[in-house]
This record gives structure tokens, C-alpha cells and sequence, in this order.
């Protein structure tokens, strides 16, 4: 399989130059690869999508696919997972979908641990509705609902994920496609919930964000994942803002193993269309007797 | 012959469960029970009640006149001894002060067997058993059905119970052994019935009994139960979990549905099969958290944005649950469309007493292609606008999306593909009418005039008082959408008079009537105090008309 047969004939509606094209590419890649190499079966993955810039995806990758509501990818994932275990699933949203609208979603999925992978598009802004700030846009930030700057601090969703439990919290860039395309397949392959947080610059509404991250994205080396205590202090080395220059790691933060949520259920084993039901009704209604 | 018997006590002391056993106690000898639970948003205090109605004839409802108080505190004397018959009883501890009190040592009894205080309520069922000249054995060995291994004391505090009073009548084995089932619980077998696999709900008042029947029995019944963080994230788990090709229940009252209705306006746009049990209660908001009312018929009507086929019924009793909830899993496979099943707190934590407990014959057929083709598509524009459903992973891709889209799924926004999908799912709703007719959405009771309209749980307190109406027969409406039209409006036109009965303040049924056949109901007999009719009540107001 080849990354351009998970190409699709949809009309991309993205912006000409948009670092979703990255992303777009390194899924392309790290699926057709993940394929090859039997880690998944292209019939038996989907990808489920939000809404927003990033969510478009939905139309540009040829997989099984559910397009969701607003905030809502992760429990779509997870109803999948439990509809039928033996799917791969790969969330896409961007992160005013998944740290403002889906944020209790997001917490909570990093404590379920199910095996199945989130990939957040953060642009740092609401761009798809011309430009709002999210909870990852840095303070002082100016747009048309906060005419006087944002307020409030960015949320280091890196920092959240580990504390909440996730068991795989990586950062990529959209703009280093190879190693980007790695983060997905490591993140796919991983049994758990495994999270990235990818750095999408968005060129209209967050112009300031392409320069600075050129400049100080650096892949981390020896770090160990194992840590939480390092990957704690390493989530924390950048804190998503752009006032002075800081370095801005991106690979693997975190990767550890737990119990998975769909092993708790012992019966659930197999897609449940293929599953038989006929009731013994007289038998089961006895204990009403 | 009719007993009325209400059980009370601070929350936590049992009477619920004591209400059930002696509502089970007394099928088990071939009498009809219906057993109405009363209790307000407290778990210790307060005063909870249970009324059993005991009858040799099938009976629905119940009575707020007692021939017998089972007393657990005081509290419950000062309550509700005014509604104490003429010659009653009231059985509680010797030192409680009530006028007709049967003193019983119930506090010395506790002390003597070192039991905790809720033993108290199985000392009161001695009595009652003994009052009612049931025979030990019989009565030891129900509760040790009832109980399993925590029965040891519990039987030795209802023998003390039994030995403390003198028997006053012979209650005998009249009948076989009757059903006695909550509307939750056939809610539950219903479901199982219909073949669900997932259940998925965040806890609420008066649904969650439904979460904890599924859950307990959902390895035996190889189905998966799941509660999750909140009514949104259940929503929409259900529905991935639909789309990956799962029969799925979700189960909530009116302010989770209020939550979950931006993802069910998706379940009719990407045309997933969901089955939504929302358990009424007195509202508006918060309301009257652990009552009953019949105000959010209008909303399941119009709950979710946007204009998409959807199904609305409501059964009307236990038996009816099993069958309707049936239904409902078959037509939201079959039409790849919401079903909502409308119960209330009253059908649902009330128990009834059946000859029978019978699932309807309807298929459990999951309408899921077994090969779907190479070049499948998730819409495909059919004659009734219904689109073979695959599931992910069979092969061809599958999808669902929130979006307006093409007949493959992919997203569109140009006018023509608009209009079109659009009038593929809306054609629907003609095919779902035309099946829906075949499931008896509207039934009559009697043979008057003069006709009652009503729906979901009034049933019960109705068709009990129909005998004591003369002139009136009563129409059940059980589908809300598709309406029934033609077969309301005839029944109507029948009639010489017709009155609705409905347990909200304006009526809405009636609204829903005048919309769909141009009739007016001008008379109406409401109740709004977040309490269920009784026969008594029903009658009272129906007589003033």
C-alpha cells in the first residue's frame, strides 16, 4: 500500500499553504505503513473527526470514517471502540474542539485509557469561525470577541494529559512531517490512549506562530519517556506563548503501560453485529416470578 | 376484595423493598398487586412510602385510603393515619402513638436478635403474614427466595414478627403465581428482548434503575453496560457505538435529554440507529426530582435542531414496555432512524402484577448488510429513502457524518445534493407511518359514548376507574410520531364528548391532537402536583364534566 492510496478525490478546502497539509501527509504515510508492515488492517481502522479546520480531514483520508459534532470526537472514539474492539481508531480535532467544547471529555478519556488514538490540530486559535482564541492561545492575544487580549494563561494540554492519566503524551509539528509521521505510528501502535498534540500554525489568523516555531521546534533526544516526573518537567519547558523565545520540544513525552479500558469488559470480544442473540425469554423472566 | 396497605418510614429503612416482598409474597398466591413508591430527593430521612393494592382482580393503580399502615417510624402514623379506613390497622412498635395502633414489641424484638435497625421492616412482615393467616413455611420460604443468604436473620425477625400477633383473616391461594414487575425492569427486559448490546447512561432519577438492571445482569446476558462522565459524552458514544454497528440504549429523564439533543439532531442527519428511554419527571428543570409528570412530550417531539424523521412512543404499563421498547429497537434498525421510548416515574418505579409476562414476536433482525458491495454507499438514495446499513470493518467504507453529504458520505454543500438528501430522509417518515400502524399506536378500552384520551402511565388509574364511569370508553394513544391521525380523529368524531387526561399542566396531547387532525380537546382534566391519579381523583374530576 502506498501512502496516495489513502488519497481521496474530495476538493481540499484547507488554506494554500496550510500546515494541515502536513499532518494530512505524515497520516497518509503513517497508515500506508502501519498497513505494510500488518500493525493495522486499512478495512478495520476509522477515523473520527470533530468540527473545524482540522476535522475537514474527515473528507481527505479514504477510510471508514465519522464526521462527529463540536467537541465531541472522544466520546465518538470511545462508543466505537465498544461498538466493535477490533477497530483501529484515530481521532482528529483541533483544540478549540478538544480543550474548550470537549475538554471534560478529554480529561476523562486520559483516566479511561482505552486503545485508541487522539491527534489534536493546535493552531492556538478558533480558525474555521475567523480567528477566536482557544484555551491554548497565549495571553494578550487580540481578535474579534477579545478586542482588549486574552486574559487568561494557555493550558499546557501536554501537562494535563500526564497528570489525567493518559499513557501516551507525544507533541509533534506539522511542519516536520517525517517525524511527525513516526509520532502517529508509535502513538497508533501504543495499547492505550495515546495522545499528540501537534503544532499547526495557522497562517491566517495566527501568522506570528510560523517564524517563532521554525525557530525554536527542536525534536527532544534521550529524554526518558518512562518518567513522569521528566516528562512533567519537559511538557512545562515551553508554555504555548510567544512573548520571549523559548525552546519547543516535540516527540515523545510520556509512554507507559496500564490496564486498557476495553479489557474490562469480558464480553466484549468480538464486533457485536456478528454477535447471535436469541433471548430464552421464559427462563430470563422467572425472577419475576 | 381489595387491600390497601402503605408501607413507610424514614428514607433508608426499607419500606421499598419491604413493598416488594409483600407485594411478591402475595402474587405468589395468585393475587394482583400494583405497587406505587413515593419518596422524596433524600437518602436518610424524610419519610418514603410505598401503597400496595391487593386485589383477586387484575388491578393497575392504587388507592391514598389505607385498610393498613405498616409503621416503620412515627412520622409515618402522623402522615398518613387520616388516611386510615374506618376499622384499619396500624402495625408498628408499641410505643408509637397512633389510634388504632396493634402494638408490637419491635424495638425489644431488635435488641433480642442484635439485628441492625433495618431489620425492623422484615418484623413488621411477620405481622402482616400472621394477620393474614399465611402459613410460616410458605411465608419463610418466599423470603428466602426474596433474600438468598442474607435471609438467616431476616427469617428469624419475621418469624418473632409473626409470633406477636393473632390472625384476623384466611388469606388463601386464590391463582397461580402472578408476575410482579416494575416498568423499569421490563424497560430492561424489553431491551434485552429486542437484543441490545450496549447500554449506555449517566445516572438520573428516574431512568437510573434501568442502568442498575442491565449492569447487573449484563454478563449473563453478553451485553455491555457503561456509565460515562456525563449525558453529552453518553450521547455520543452511543452513537459511535451504533455506527460500529452495536444495538444501543441510551437511558436518561428530561435534563440529560435536554443535553444530549445536539447529538441526537446527528443520529437523524447521519441516520444511526438509536433507541433513547427517557424516563419523565415533574419538571420544569430540576422540578420535583423523584415525582412523576408528563411534560417533556412536546420536547421529544421537537427535541434537536433541524428537520429529520424520528419516532416517538410510550407504553402505557410494564407489560407494554416489553413490547414497545421491542418495537423501538426494530424500527430505529430498520429505518436507520431515533426511537424515543417516553416513560414517566410512575410506570417506571411503580410495579405491576401480570397472568403473563409475554416479548412481542417482532424481529431482532439487525439490518446490517452481511457483504456489503465493493462500491457501498452509507446513503444510497433508495425507494424509501432507507440505505442498506454496513458496519466499519466489513469492507467498503463506512460513514457517518454530521454534515450534509453526498449518497458515499462525503461532504457536500452545493443546493441540489441539499434538497436531495434531504428528501431521502425525510421520505422516511411515509414508510415508518404505514409500519407503525401495523403496531396498534392507538387502542381502545370500553364501549361508551363518551370518550377519555390519555397516554403513557394515566393508563393504569383509567382503565381501574372505567368500570365506575358509565358512558366512557378510553383511548390510549401509544405514537406520538408518526401520529396516528386518521384513527384519532375518527375515534374523536365517534364520540359525544371527549376529555384528555394527562398528568402535565396544559395538555399537551391535546396540542399535538389539534395540530395533526384540526380537533380541539376543550376538556381537560390535568394534574400537575407531581403525583400520579388515583381512581378516586380521576373520577372526581371526570364527573364535574
Amino acid at each position: 500500500m502506498k501512502p496516495q492510496d489513502l488519497a481521496t478525490k474530495e476538493v481540499n478546502t484547507w488554506c494554500p499553504g496550510c500546515p494541515n497539509f502536513g499532518i494530512l501527509q505524515a497520516s497518509h504515510q503513517a497508515l500506508a505503513e502501519l498497513a505494510n508492515e500488518n500493525e493495522i488492517s486499512i478495512k478495520k481502522t476509522v477515523l473520527v473527526a470533530g468540527i473545524g479546520c482540522s476535522s475537514k480531514i474527515y473528507d481527505y483520508v479514504n477510510l471508514n470514517a465519522f464526521y462527529g459534532i463540536h467537541g465531541r470526537v472522544l466520546p465518538a472514539c470511545l462508543g466505537i471502540k465498544l461498538g466493535n474492539p477490533e477497530l483501529t481508531v484515530v481521532g482528529h480535532a483541533g483544540d478549540g474542539d478538544t480543550y474548550a467544547e470537549g475538554i471534560s471529555h478529554f480529561i476523562h478519556n486520559c483516566r479511561y485509557n482505552a486503545d485508541f488514538t487522539m491527534v489534536v490540530h493546535n493552531n492556538q486559535v478558533f480558525s474555521l469561525t475567523t480567528g477566536q482564541a482557544t484555551p491554548t492561545t497565549e495571553q494578550g492575544f487580540v481578535d474579534g470577541s477579545t478586542p482588549m487580549g486574552v486574559k487568561d494563561a494557555p493550558l499546557n494540554p501536554l501537562a494535563l494529559a500526564i497528570e489525567a492519566g493518559a499513557t501516551f503524551v507525544a507533541r509533534g509539528y506539522a511542519l516536520n512531517v517525517p517525524h511527525l509521521k513516526e509520532l502517529i505510528k508509535k502513538a497508533v501502535k501504543h495499547k492505550g490512549f495515546s495522545f499528540i498534540d501537534i503544532l499547526q500554525p495557522c497562517i491566517i489568523f495566527h501568522k506570528h506562530s510560523v517564524p517563532y516555531l521554525n525557530k525554536n521546534v527542536y525534536e527532544m533526544q534521550g529524554h526518558d519517556a518512562g518518567s513522569r516526573e521528566l516528562a512533567l518537567r519537559k511538557a512545562r519547558e515551553w508554555d504555548y506563548s510567544y512573548d520571549e523565545d523559548k525552546k519547543v520540544p516535540i516527540g515523545v513525552f510520556y509512554e507507559t503501560q496500564r490496564p486498557v479500558f476495553d479489557d474490562q469488559w469480558p464480553q466484549l470480544k468480538k464486533p457485536w453485529h456478528k454477535v447471535k442473540r436469541d433471548i430464552n425469554w421464559q427462563n430470563a423472566v422467572k425472577e419475576f416470578k | 376484595m381489595t387491600i390497601n396497605i402503605l408501607i413507610g418510614g424514614a428514607a433508608g429503612l426499607g419500606s421499598a423493598v419491604t413493598s416488594h416482598v409483600i407485594g411478591k409474597i402475595f402474587c405468589s398466591l395468585g393475587y394482583y398487586v400494583f405497587n406505587y413508591r413515593d419518596y422524596p430527593s433524600l437518602i436518610r430521612g424524610g419519610n418514603n412510602f410505598n401503597v400496595l393494592k391487593i386485589s383477586d382482580k387484575p388491578v393497575y393503580s392504587h388507592e391514598l385510603e389505607y385498610d393498613l399502615i405498616l409503621a416503620l417510624d412515627q412520622k409515618t402514623i402522623d402522615l398518613h393515619q387520616k388516611n386510615l379506613k374506618k376499622g384499619g390497622l396500624v402495625f408498628g412498635d408499641k410505643n408509637f402513638k397512633a389510634k388504632n395502633l396493634y402494638p408490637i414489641p419491635v424495638k425489644d424484638i431488635l435488641s433480642e436478635l442484635e439485628a441492625p435497625k433495618i431489620i425492623e421492616n422484615d418484623i413488621l412482615i411477620g405481622c402482616l403474614f400472621k394477620h393474614f393467616g399465611v402459613v410460616l413455611p410458605a411465608l419463610l420460604k418466599e423470603v428466602e427466595k426474596e433474600f438468598q443468604n442474607k435471609s438467616e436473620i431476616i427469617k428469624k425477625a419475621v418469624k418473632r414478627g409473626y409470633e406477636a400477633v393473632e390472625t384476623k383473616e384466611r388469606i388463601k391461594k386464590i391463582g397461580p403465581v402472578r408476575y410482579f414487575i416494575s416498568g423499569n425492569e421490563a424497560v430492561g427486559m424489553g431491551s434485552l428482548a429486542a437484543g441490545m448490546d450496549v447500554h449506555i447512561a449517566y445516572p438520573m432519577t428516574p431512568a437510573s434503575p434501568v442502568l442498575h438492571f442491565l449492569a447487573k445482569r449484563q454478563l449473563k446476558h453478553n451485553a455491555l453496560v457503561f456509565q460515562p462522565e456525563n449525558e453529552i459524552a453518553a450521547m455520543n458514544m452511543a452513537l459511535g457505538a451504533s455506527y460500529a454497528g452495536a444495538r444501543v440504549l441510551v437511558g436518561t429523564s428530561g435534563g440529560g435529554f435536554a443535553l444530549m439533543t445536539e447529538a441526537f439532531s446527528l443520529a437523524g442527519m447521519a441516520e444511526l440507529p438509536l433507541v433513547v428511554y427517557e424516563a419523565q419527571r415533574t419538571g420544569p428543570s430540576t422540578g420535583v426530582a423523584t415525582y412523576t409528570g408528563q411534560g417533556d412530550l412536546k420536547f421529544a417531539l421537537n427535541a434537536g435542531h433541524g428537520e429529520f424523521p424520528r419516532i416517538v412512543l410510550a407504553p402505557g404499563d410494564a407489560q407494554e414496555a416489553v413490547a414497545r421498547i421491542q418495537e423501538a429497537f426494530y424500527l430505529a434498525a430498520k429505518y436507520r432512524t431515533p426511537v424515543i421510548v417516553l416513560g414517566d416515574k410512575h410506570l417506571g418505579e411503580s410495579d405491576y402484577s401480570f397472568d403473563d409476562l409475554k416479548k412481542s414476536g417482532i424481529s431482532n433482525k439487525r439490518f446490517i448488510l452481511d457483504n456489503p458491495p465493493k462500491n457501498y454507499k452509507s446513503y444510497k438514495i433508495t425507494q424509501n429513502g432507507v440505505s442498506p446499513a454496513a458496519a466499519p470493518g466489513q469492507g467498503p467504507n463506512v460513514y457517518a457524518t454530521s454534515y450534509e453529504h453526498d449518497e458515499y458520505g462525503h461532504t457536500v454543500e452545493d443546493a441540489e445534493t441539499v434538497v436531495k438528501m434531504n428528501d431521502k430522509r425525510l421520505k422516511k417518515a411515509k414508510y415508518i407511518k404505514e409500519e407503525v400502524k401495523k403496531l396498534n399506536p392507538v387502542s381502545v378500552y370500553g364501549k361508551g359514548k363518551k370518550l377519555i384520551i390519555g397516554w403513557g402511565s394515566t393508563k393504569g388509574a383509567i382503565i381501574d376507574a372505567l368500570p365506575q364511569l358509565k358512558g366512557y370508553r378510553f383511548m390510549q394513544v401509544s405514537y406520538f410520531s408518526p401520529f396516528p391521525a386518521e384513527k384519532v380523529a375518527l375515534e374523536i368524531k365517534k364520540s359525544s364528548q371527549a376529555v384528555l387526561v394527562e398528568n402535565s399542566a396544559t395538555g399537551q396531547l391535546g396540542d399535538l391532537i389539534a395540530e395533526q387532525t384540526g380537533i380541539k380537546i376543550k376538556n381537560k382534566v390535568l394534574k400537575y402536583d407531581a403525583r400520579p391519579f388515583t381512581v378516586n381523583s380521576l373520577i372526581k374530576e371526570i364527573k364535574k364534566i
